[in-house]
């Protein structure tokens, strides 16, 4: 069978481009879903929200600022006339990396401020509410949200949705294998930055009060900590981080409209990855979210094989599966794959230089980790 | 013939109450709020569809039929699911997450579902369906118009009578009170949680069938609910059976006027923003009333809306203290 081996080995190379690219995508957002959920305790059932916004507002705007930078006549209707504008606009970009990177930054950084400006917005209930009362208030929010993106066209164009400026196009002129290693460089690129900025943050004093703060609202308040402030921050700092993943999705893609985004995926596959790597560990999270992608992918890559022998649609077999995965891990361990652990504030060296000197203190330093909230 | 905007809010209304009804059970007994209550909505929906398509029998008769079915889907729910992370000492948002992941199991069983309508019968429209047509009409006005309200009366009243008048119903209300006094004095406390759960289901598949009689479904026409379903019973104020059908009256009276008015005075643009009113509603009642409409507390405002004659009042009662104290 040399021909399937053979197949199977173009195949490689095209699945894991594939793999890392969706990887990263999802590295991100749930990175920003578990500081919000995992170590501030704030239950976000409405993620899909701030991503959709954030890659709505990257895809209208970075388009229309291409059409303004150069000139095209968008006869004051750009989603109107967006199949004559978005042509114009690939053939000058493609002979200018400047404009095309100045581009994907804007539109990056406009989806930074949408996330934010929603994540503002939703921090107002999330300081307030409890978290059964919460969860219900995000998810119908995101629900509203998705209909009034499917019904008000200006912005992209309702379910027809609307392409977006090919930003990626200038670096091999416009060969696809080669587009998709550099959208991968660049997703892994910011994927990497997102996950050293949460380490960063959850080993810093912030994330310990994070973690005080989740696990006992009152005790932290009594040592004058502001959670209102801290919790406000999280989700702030965490819908701008997930509105820009959804950016840099749009830009992947090449194209946005209000069906690409789903409760299924964009909500509900986020908390399966963060559930099955580990609530409140970076590290768990990141080893979910490639077990949970490539578990994805491989089904995806199998069910068009098998669909033959199977009488029902695969992709609905698909929601049985992960829902049946998910409540399996709350069932079998509810920790995830790597629990949460105690961060240690001092380097290793440190810690075992003073567990020598004086024991006294070593019992203080290994102080149990708070109780799990997920 | 009545104005189209009168009967639909009768219908809305009317199905909007009996939906929150059974979400209100279902978090009173589980304290967990149930993301796929829709899904439940969504199995009447596809009882009344293929048996209207398939056999021509009309919603009303196959009612009953999706009662049972969503009462079997509702326990098992509970039974499969809930109650086994439950007893593991899940937390809540994981009680939460794992009722996100049913719903979506459900829509994955009504796309397959659906497939097989489309296979076996060829209705191409089984993903997305229009209306059934309804089967009598009186005084000029569709069925489900007076069926509607009537079936939530005939519900909220046995509900009422079972609560205050049965030994079951005040089982379940102890069992909601205080858990382990009822186990104490020998309930169990367990079957008293699913038979809530069961009517839950029940009532929901229920107002599916007839919701579907006045306004199209579809796979996911039931989680598409989930927005008015919630703003009903957080209005209710959650903890109320009684609340939480006034919460449904409301909110689906209110999504009818609102937008009607809406439409009249602003155009046509206005119609993709009225589930904007259920939501807008709910967020109101979280930061001004948290604990729902029930817990107004209508003579302090009356005492507050008319102080000359609270103030009256009050003389008349020191007076009175005064006099059964034997002063003068």
């Amino acid at each position: 069978m040399v021909p399937i081996i053979q197949l199977f080995g173009i195949d490689v190379v095209r699945f894991s481009i594939d793999l890392l690219t969706l990887y990263s995508l999802f590295l991100v957002v749930s990175l920003t879903l578990n500081l919000e959920a995992g170590y501030a305790g704030i239950p976000n059932f409405g993620k899909v929200m701030f991503v959709a916004a954030g890659a709505a507002a990257a895809g209208s705007a970075s388009g229309q600022l291409a059409a303004f930078v150069l000139m095209i006549n968008t006869h004051g209707n750009y989603t109107g006339y967006i199949y004559q504008v978005i042509p114009q606009i690939d053939a000058a970009l493609t002979h200018n990396p400047g404009l095309s990177i100045g581009i994907l930054l804007f539109g990056m950084l406009v989806a930074a401020v949408v996330g934010a400006v929603l994540g503002f917005a939703a921090s107002f209930p999330a300081i307030r509410l409890r978290e059964d009362y919460l969860g219900m208030l995000l998810l119908a929010a995101a629900q509203f949200f998705q209909i009034i993106l499917s019904g008000y066209e200006p912005i992209i164009g309702g379910t027809q949705g609307i392409e977006v400026p090919n930003v990626f196009g200038w670096f091999f002129g416009d060969e696809i294998g080669v587009r998709d290693v550099v959208v991968l460089l660049v997703l892994g690129a910011f994927a990497l930055l997102v996950f050293v900025y949460c380490e960063k943050v959850v080993r810093s004093p912030l994330g310990r009060t994070l973690r005080a703060i989740r696990d006992s609202e009152l005790a932290s308040r009594s040592l004058g900590k502001n959670d209102v402030a801290i919790r406000r921050k999280v989700i702030v700092v965490a819908s701008a981080i997930s509105g820009m993943a959804g950016a840099l999705l749009t830009f992947y893609l090449g194209s946005v409209g209000a069906e690409t985004w789903t409760r299924v995926t964009w909500t509900f596959w986020i908390w399966v990855i963060l559930i099955l790597g580990g609530a409140a560990n970076n590290a768990g999270v990141a080893l979910g979210a490639f077990s949970f992608t490539l578990l994805l992918k491989a089904v995806d890559q199998v069910k068009f094989n098998f669909q033959p022998f199977i009488p029902v649609d695969v992709n609905w077999l698909e929601y049985i599966m992960f829902a049946a995965l998910l409540i399996g891990i709350l069932v079998v361990r509810p920790d995830g794959i790597l629990p949460e652990k105690p961060t240690l504030t001092l380097p290793r060296s440190v810690l075992g230089h003073i567990m020598e000197s004086n024991v006294n203190t070593v019992d203080d330093e290994k102080s149990q980790p708070g109780k799990q909230t997920i | 013939m009545v104005e189209a905007f009168v009967t639909d809010t009768i219908v809305y209304a009317s199905l909007f109450g009996l939906m929150a009804l059974g979400l209100t059970l279902t978090y009173l007994t589980t304290k967990v709020p149930n993301f796929a209550y829709g899904s439940f909505v969504t199995i009447g929906m596809y009882t009344a569809f293929a048996l209207y398509r398939i056999q021509k029998i009309s919603p009303y008769a196959s009612a009953p039929i999706a009662f049972v079915l969503g009462a079997i889907a509702s326990v098992s729910m509970y039974l499969g699911v809930l109650r086994i992370l439950s007893k593991r000492g899940s937390s809540l948002v994981a009680l939460m997450i794992a009722t996100l992941a049913v719903d979506i199991a459900f829509v994955g069983i009504f796309g397959i579902y659906s497939d097989y309508l489309t296979s076996r019968y060829a209705f191409i429209d089984s993903k997305q369906f229009y209306p059934i047509p309804d089967s009598f009409t009186l005084f000029g006005t569709a069925g489900i118009v007076y069926v509607a309200p009537i079936s939530l009366g005939i519900v909220t009243l046995a509900v009422f009578l079972l609560l205050t008048q049965s030994k079951l119903g005040v089982a379940m209300r102890a069992s909601v009170e205080n858990p382990s006094l009822a186990r104490v004095v020998g309930i169990n406390v367990e079957r008293v949680y699913v038979f809530a759960w069961l009517l839950a289901g029940g009532f929901a598949a229920m107002s599916g069938s007839y919701y579907v009689l006045w306004l199209p479904g579809g796979i996911t026409g039931g989680s598409n609910l989930i927005v008015e379903i919630f703003a009903a019973s957080v209005l209710g104020g959650l903890a109320s059976i009684y609340g939480s059908v006034l919460g449904g009256l409301i909110i689906g009276a209110s999504e009818v006027l609102v937008t009607k008015v809406a439409l009249d005075q602003l155009g046509s643009w206005v119609g993709i923003y009225q589930k904007g009113i259920p939501l807008i509603i709910m967020v109101v009642t979280l930061l001004v009333l948290p604990k729902g409409i029930t817990s107004i507390d209508w003579h302090r405002i009356f005492v507050k809306a008319y102080p000359s004659f609270a103030s009256q009042l009050r003389r008349l009662y020191h007076s009175m203290a005064k006099l059964t104290r034997g002063e003068s």
